[in-house]
């Protein structure tokens, strides 16, 4: 008799998907190839969370610590699947620590990768020490402080640049990574906290603070802390030879080139498809869409499904997505999961 | 190449050498023209709250640039150049030089406020105008316009004797803006009033036009009101 989900991958989605499952009164064994659970906001450090304005590490934290004291759920940390055997209500995973799991269920939690911003050379990011990540700027606004790696000052003035690896044919990105418009306007606004002598610039294409997000991050952004907006997609950041940095571009509203200085560039990282899922396709069987990322099966009726029977999915694993709907989706995973081993205590009568 | 279309140019960005031999080979006048580039080369992080300091300019940091204002505007109906998006966005950036540019039109707003009826973000455009035509005054880049110097004439006297006087502010209003001192319907309105206005009152308005008494125990008072509003001004635009 199968009462056990194998959960893979330790982030939102798969912290979710887990407790869901034991407190249906099942089991989970949750395999985490990092060394630590919690996902792409532990492991990158992220500072606070768009919307709740919680510490990445508290929030998340209190999911970690929900599954980890869970006697009903078994972690596996530092591990991966290298091996599955079986099919729905019947599989066996042998892991690369060589443990063996029988489950009757999977859930995909896979999550994402960031994007790496070598790949966009012309902005700077490994030329120039002051041009950063927004997952680099999210550590630093985590430790209280914002200066210029280069020599420690506090900067002037602050661009972040959007759709850095996202929205671009060029580079064979054509998705939009959905959260960074959000996350670089509350980013503004965490620098202006930190240092209110700080001017923060936003270059966009579009901004999509979608839903809620628009008023209390864009709106508020721009209208309480003076983010500026402007509409320009950076052709080149190079050195202006006196220790800062130029910005060259078009902006588009006033049909003029510009070339602006600068103290510390930031990149709006987007969300790349785990660059595990070649791997994890193989693993699992499981088919992975046009863009790298698991292909979904019919959503309508079979939600959160994948194009293997008894295999599902959740969050960033699907394609860029926000930590709350990773979080509700790895709920209704899940939920999936554990029906199907219901539905083998039914039919075993 | 020599460039032909320079009407499409502005003045300041046309250069050219009237003798100019470069490798031998006379390139003198239009042979050299070179355009100076348009980049724009940095901000004014300050200016918009500069402008913000002006009365109706408090919301501009709100726009998002939809170009809403520009679509409803009744001057943008007349003239294309007159667009309040576009200003605002200037304003935002610092871009001052730009702004002069349209010196001559900006002040036209006619008031109207569509456009701050139909802006999403609350931004009161027309507001903008008026404080973008107020800083221009205030800065020397436009003449002061025949209201400002109604104004400052009415607080004028008032600072000097604590009251005004109707017939010496409009005289000096007329000297100061070019204006004939005495108008044909001054005439009649003058005429008419003497008609009905009891003799008494007639002699004392003719003596105070003279005269002009301060009033009573006013002493100070128009010098402390006259700082006092200096330093309201310079705290509101620095
Ligand atoms: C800079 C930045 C800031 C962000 N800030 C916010 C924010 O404030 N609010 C918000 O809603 N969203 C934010 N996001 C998005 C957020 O990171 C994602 O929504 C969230 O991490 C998705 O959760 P997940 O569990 O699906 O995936 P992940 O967080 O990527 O977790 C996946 C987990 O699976 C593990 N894993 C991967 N492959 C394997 C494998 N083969 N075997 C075993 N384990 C594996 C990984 O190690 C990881 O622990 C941000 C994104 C970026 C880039
Ligand atoms: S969310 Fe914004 S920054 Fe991110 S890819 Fe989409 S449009 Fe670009
Ligand atoms: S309507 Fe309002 S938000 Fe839109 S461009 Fe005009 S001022 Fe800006
Ligand atoms: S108030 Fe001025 S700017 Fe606004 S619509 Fe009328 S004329 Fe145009």
């Amino acid at each position: 008799m199968q009462d056990t989900v194998l959960v893979v991958g330790g982030g939102p989605a798969g912290l979710s998907a887990a407790a869901n499952v034991t407190s249906a009164g099942y089991k989970a064994v949750m395999v985490e190839k990092e060394d630590v659970l919690g996902g792409a906001p532990i492991l990158s450090g992220y500072a606070k969370l768009v919307p709740s304005g919680e510490w990445a590490s508290e929030a998340i934290g209190r999911m970690v610590k929900r599954v980890e004291d869970d006697s009903s759920a078994t972690v596996h940390k530092g591990a991966k699947v290298e091996k599955l055997d079986g099919e729905a209500g019947n599989f066996t995973a042998t892991l690369t620590n060589g443990e063996t799991v029988q489950a009757g269920s999977v859930v995909l939690a896979t999550g994402f990768t960031h994007f790496d911003s070598i790949n966009k050379p012309e902005w700077g990011f490994g030329t120039y020490e002051d041009v950063l990540t927004t997952t680099q700027v999210e550590q630093m606004v985590a430790s209280g402080k914002i200066a210029c790696p280069s020599d420690g000052r506090v900067p002037e003035r602050v661009c972040i640049l959007l759709c850095v690896g996202s929205r671009d044919r060029q580079i064979g990105r054509e998705w939009c990574s959905k959260i960074c418009c959000t996350v670089s306007a509350n980013m503004a606004m965490e620098i202006k906290e930190l240092s209110p002598e700080t001017d923060v610039f936003i270059y966009y294409m579009d901004i999509r603070t979608f839903g809620l997000y628009e008023d209390k991050f864009y709106w508020k952004s721009q209208e309480e802390f003076k983010t500026k907006f402007v509409k320009a997609r950076i052709a080149e950041v190079t050195s202006s030879g006196d220790g800062r940095l130029l910005v060259k571009g078009e902006d588009t509203l006033v049909k003029r080139p510009i070339v602006i200085p600068f103290d510390m560039v930031v990149h709006a990282i987007g969300m790349d498809p785990n660059a595990d899922n070649p791997e994890i396709s193989q693993v699992f069987g499981v088919g992975l869409e046009k863009h790298g990322f698991l292909e979904r099966a019919e959503q309508y009726t079979n939600t959160c499904g994948t194009t293997r029977k008894g295999i599902y999915a959740c969050g960033a694993a699907y394609g860029p997505e926000t930590i709350d709907d990773s979080i509700a989706q790895g709920a209704a995973a899940g939920g999936r999961a554990v029906a199907d081993l219901h539905a083998l205590v039914q039919k075993a009568g | 190449m020599a460039i032909h279309e320079k009407a499409l140019i502005e003045d300041e960005r046309l250069q050219q050498h009237d003798e100019l031999v470069v490798d031998g080979v006379d390139v003198s006048g239009h042979w050299n023209t070179m355009i100076a580039p348009r980049t724009v080369r940095d901000y004014d992080d300050d200016f918009e709250k500069k402008i913000q300091g002006f009365v109706g300019g408090e919301n501009v940091h709100r726009c998002w640039q939809c170009g809403s204002c520009t679509n409803s505007c009744t001057m943008y109906a007349q003239n294309v150049q007159f667009n309040p998006r576009y200003w605002i966005y200037l304003t935002r950036l610092g871009m001052k030089e730009e702004l002069v540019k349209d010196k001559d039109i900006i002040w036209q707003c006619v008031s109207c406020n569509k456009c701050t009826n139909i802006c999403p973000k609350d931004v009161k455009p027309e507001g903008v105008m008026k404080a973008l035509a107020h800083w221009m005054e205030e800065e020397g880049i436009t003449e002061k316009a025949p209201s400002t110097i109604f104004d400052e004439e009415f607080a004028d006297q008032i600072y000097k004797t604590g009251r005004i006087e109707d017939s010496k502010v409009m005289q000096n209003f007329f000297k100061k803006t070019g204006q004939p001192l005495v108008q044909d319907w001054m005439k009649t309105f003058v005429f008419r009033m003497m008609k009905h206005i009891p003799v008494k009152h007639l002699m004392a308005m003719g003596f105070n036009t003279v005269h002009t008494p301060r009033t009573k125990s006013w002493g100070k008072t128009g010098e402390v009101l006259k700082n006092y509003v200096r330093e309201q001004k310079e705290a509101a635009h620095g």
